[in-house]
């Protein structure tokens, strides 16, 4: 039986090793294993150095281990064993096959080479298999990569338009305050022209007024109330109201610039820009606006954009359900009826027939009711918010939380304004507000009690409007709703901007003035108690309307924390435009006149004024306080003269510029 | 403890001052639609002390889990309404529930890395802020004139 390994050389090997084996001399070098099912070398060198010879060409132990792999001999190891080592001593080597038996010769003819070609498949479990299955993962990885990159490509582009659209929209409302400017200005001027012509009249009817002595500070501050009747004081709140309108227009005149130039940036970037041109003569800004309105509309349509938007909720709280609300197909498929229009008060206590209330209702003048989602997961908060908002005259729909909020704003409901709670179930407040951005631009209010200034500017940063303090009172309520409401406030006298009013008449300019500098928020408790006693006020004519406007006016200072994106946006584009600022300080006049530094200088002017003697005045002695304010501010006759001027020059040199 | 157990029921003054500010609480009362006809304030106080019978009932049951987080968004939770309706002394305790909660020390400012301190904390908390709810409790339904309660 050996002859026939003869014909292969390497099969030699099986043949001398079993006549190797069997030779008793070299039992203590190389013999069958315990067992009869391996063979083991004893002594390595000795065999190496005088058996290998024997039986092969070589004497290369090496080579022989080699060989044996090729014929699928195996090394058995003994990590299994206690000790680490061999049961036939340290340096022993025992290969095994499991065809290499002492007492089976003839299952040696199973012991072959292990072909080249029989290798292949023999490996492919091993070397093939797992090859594919990395490159599936690799393929798998990379698809998905290349789905990331293409739905973070889509969201930059997205994020895009909605820049350059909040850029436009910013322009064109700057425009619109630009534009307000120059009426406040030009009504101004006729003002001016009215006033030195009532001077002059009353100088000649009324001398003796202007011969008053001096008189304390709260009389001074009383002057103020009845400008129209005195010759001297009138000059003071129109002057104060010019540099006011100086001051905010040279602010006015920084930024159009930078937004012009962050545009253009944006539209070099962004070449498929879709938004259509700003239309500025459309523009208002409490107007919902059709062209931004439609792009993120349609966006928010396509929901290859939408998906993996947002990754993770602001304030995930609670459990959260099983949809991902981030999805807007989920939004789409809302499990549960949306709610019809117009919405319908949850609590029939709202809207319940109490016309006999203790606190009657405080209707601001609706031109129509108000419509308000009140977003609060916390009952006793709804039903006091709610009861506070009946109060106001307000139609109230509530959502129990975001997620509800969101849906009811998808499903068409309208609203005027929302009240949203920051931390509720399902989904929060700031992730609903992100979500109604995508489609809608309804003022949003965040509730909470959450307002340190970083959790402020996220709020702001994902389309909040506003913030409203919790616990709020219904004055800080009613302070909302006239801000963000105001146009839809009956506004007498619609012809004359509005703005003006609070400067000149008696009874506004004490907000107006006190709302350019940030107001203390008790402040707005007296500016509905305010709104209601002006009807009675003799001069009230068109100011019914100061409250809601004046808020409106000085909006950014009323928010505590500036809006982030504002501050950023002009943080940001200073440095492109450092030239500008020198020009804007000369416009409000040298050295740049400060609110305060105004109110120093004018607490000398009032104090030199003569006082009236008029009996009406004590009639409202409450109010003192705030209108001695103003008196302090207003600068006295010759600062009136050189405040004039500035004010005439800085208007020129504004309409040459524009 | 503070009280004027000698002021007839329905008056202000009949408060605890230390328990229930005054203001928010009348704020509250301003809503109703007179001094004699509490149904709106009333329907409030009285659907609130539910509402914390049962935040406090899930505050103890998370406990048992150990699931702070949770108890973090109940002491929200009850903290809202608590402030909303003035009770001052139980909105602090819910601030400091929603903060241990957080793995945080009361104030929120400090990371509490000690989870048992945590949790000690919280059931400490959880206990003034059931007293604290407690008294109120008594103070308001003496106040709404529910005599039946008093032996409660």
């Amino acid at each position: 039986m050996w002859k026939r390994y003869r014909l292969r050389r390497l099969a030699l090997i099986r043949l001398t090793e079993c006549r190797m084996l069997e030779n008793p001399t070299d039992e203590n070098i190389v013999r069958w294993g315990n067992e009869g099912d391996s063979f083991v070398v004893l002594e390595n060198e000795k065999f190496t150095k005088h058996i290998l010879p024997k039986h092969f060409k070589h004497s290369n132990f090496a080579s022989f281990v080699r060989q044996l792999n090729k014929y699928d001999f195996h090394k058995v190891r003994h990590n299994n064993e206690e000790s680490g080592q061999s049961q036939y001593g340290p340096g022993a080597w025992e290969f095994k096959h499991p065809d290499f038996k002492m007492n089976n010769k003839d299952a040696l003819d199973n012991i072959r080479r292990k072909a080249p070609a029989a290798r292949k498949p023999n490996q492919g479990p091993d070397d093939v298999i797992v090859p594919t299955q990395q490159i599936d993962l690799i393929n798998t990885q990379l698809v998905a990569t290349q789905q990331q990159l293409q739905q973070l490509q889509e969201r930059y582009n997205e994020l895009n338009i909605h820049h350059s659209m909040l850029l436009q929209e910013l322009m064109g409302v700057q425009k619109t305050v630009v534009n307000h400017e120059h009426v406040m200005q030009n009504v101004m001027n006729f003002l001016h022209s009215v006033d030195a012509q009532r001077r002059r009249d009353s100088r000649m009817i009324n001398p003796f007024n202007q011969a008053t002595t001096p008189s304390g500070g709260a009389v001074a501050g009383q002057s103020s109330q009845q400008p129209q009747i005195e010759e001297d004081v009138p000059a003071s709140p129109l002057q104060q109201a010019s540099k006011l309108l100086q001051e905010t227009n040279a602010d006015m005149l920084l930024n159009p610039r930078n937004l012009e130039h962050m545009n253009e940036i944006s539209m070099r970037m962004n070449g498929t820009l879709t938004t259509p041109p700003p239309d500025y003569g459309l523009r208002n800004s409490q107007q919902p606006r059709p062209g931004s309105r439609g792009a993120p509309r349609s966006a928010g349509s396509s929901s290859s954009v939408r998906a993996g938007e947002i990754d993770t909720l602001v304030y995930p709280v609670g459990q959260t359900n099983g949809i991902d609300p981030m999805y807007s197909e989920h939004i789409n498929n809302i499990p549960y009826p949306l709610p019809t229009k117009p919405p319908e008060p949850t609590d029939p206590r709202y809207q319940g027939p109490e016309a006999l209330k203790k606190s009657a209702q405080i209707d601001p003048g609706w031109i129509r009711q108000p419509q308000i989602l009140l977003v609060e997961d916390d009952p006793t908060c709804r039903r006091i918010g709610g009861k506070f908002l009946y109060a106001f005259n307000c139609a109230i729909d509530s959502a129990f939380d975001g997620l509800e909020a969101v849906n009811k704003m998808h499903g068409g409901s309208k609203y005027d304004l929302v009240l949203m709670d920051i931390i509720m179930p399902n989904l929060d407040g700031v992730s609903a507000c992100h979500l109604v951005r995508q489609f809608d631009n309804t003022p949003i209010i965040a509730m909470t009690s959450n307002i340190r200034s970083d959790d402020i500017s996220m709020y702001f940063q994902h389309g909040m409007n506003d913030v409203l303090p919790k616990p709020f009172t219904k004055e800080g309520l009613f302070q909302m709703l006239q801000k963000h409401l105001h146009h839809l406030i009956k506004q007498p006298g619609q012809g004359i901007d509005p703005q003006l009013q609070p400067n000149l008449t008696p009874a506004g300019p004490s907000h107006s003035v006190a709302g350019s500098t940030p107001r203390p928020p008790h402040a707005h408790t007296h500016s509905l108690t305010h709104s209601l006693k002006e009807e009675e006020s003799p001069s009230a004519g068109a100011s019914n309307k100061s409250p809601a406007t004046t808020s409106n006016w000085n909006s950014p200072n009323q928010i505590p924390g500036v809006s982030p994106v504002t501050s950023s946006v002009t943080d940001d584009y200073m440095h492109h435009v450092p030239q500008q600022n020198p020009y804007a300080a000369q416009m409000a006049g040298n050295p740049p006149m400060g609110y305060p530094q105004m109110g120093m200088h004018g607490g000398g002017g009032a104090s030199g004024r003569p006082g009236p003697q008029q009996p009406g005045i004590q009639q409202q002695p409450p109010q003192g306080q705030h209108r001695r304010q103003i008196s302090e501010i207003s600068g006295g006759e010759e600062m009136a003269g050189s405040g004039k001027r500035q004010i005439y020059s800085g208007q020129m040199g504004m309409q040459q510029r524009r | 403890m503070f009280r004027r157990e000698q002021s007839e029921p329905g008056s202000v003054a009949s408060l605890p001052t230390d328990v229930i500010d005054i203001s928010t609480f009348e704020q509250i009362l301003g809503m109703d639609d007179s001094d004699e006809d509490r149904d709106f304030s009333k329907g409030l106080v009285y659907s609130f002390f539910s509402q914390a019978e049962s935040t406090f009932q899930e505050m103890d049951e998370n406990f048992e889990n150990k699931d702070i987080l949770k108890l973090s968004s109940l002491g929200h939770f009850l903290k809202g309404s608590s402030a909303a309706l003035g009770l001052t002394k139980l909105k602090d305790s819910c601030e400091k529930i929603q903060n241990l909660g957080t793995r945080r020390d009361e104030t929120g400012m400090r990371e509490e890395p000690d989870m048992d301190v945590s949790l000690k904390k919280l059931l400490q908390t959880i206990r003034d802020a059931k007293n604290q709810f407690g008294e109120a409790e008594r103070a308001l339904k003496r106040f709404f004139g529910d005599v039946s309660s008093q032996e409660k």
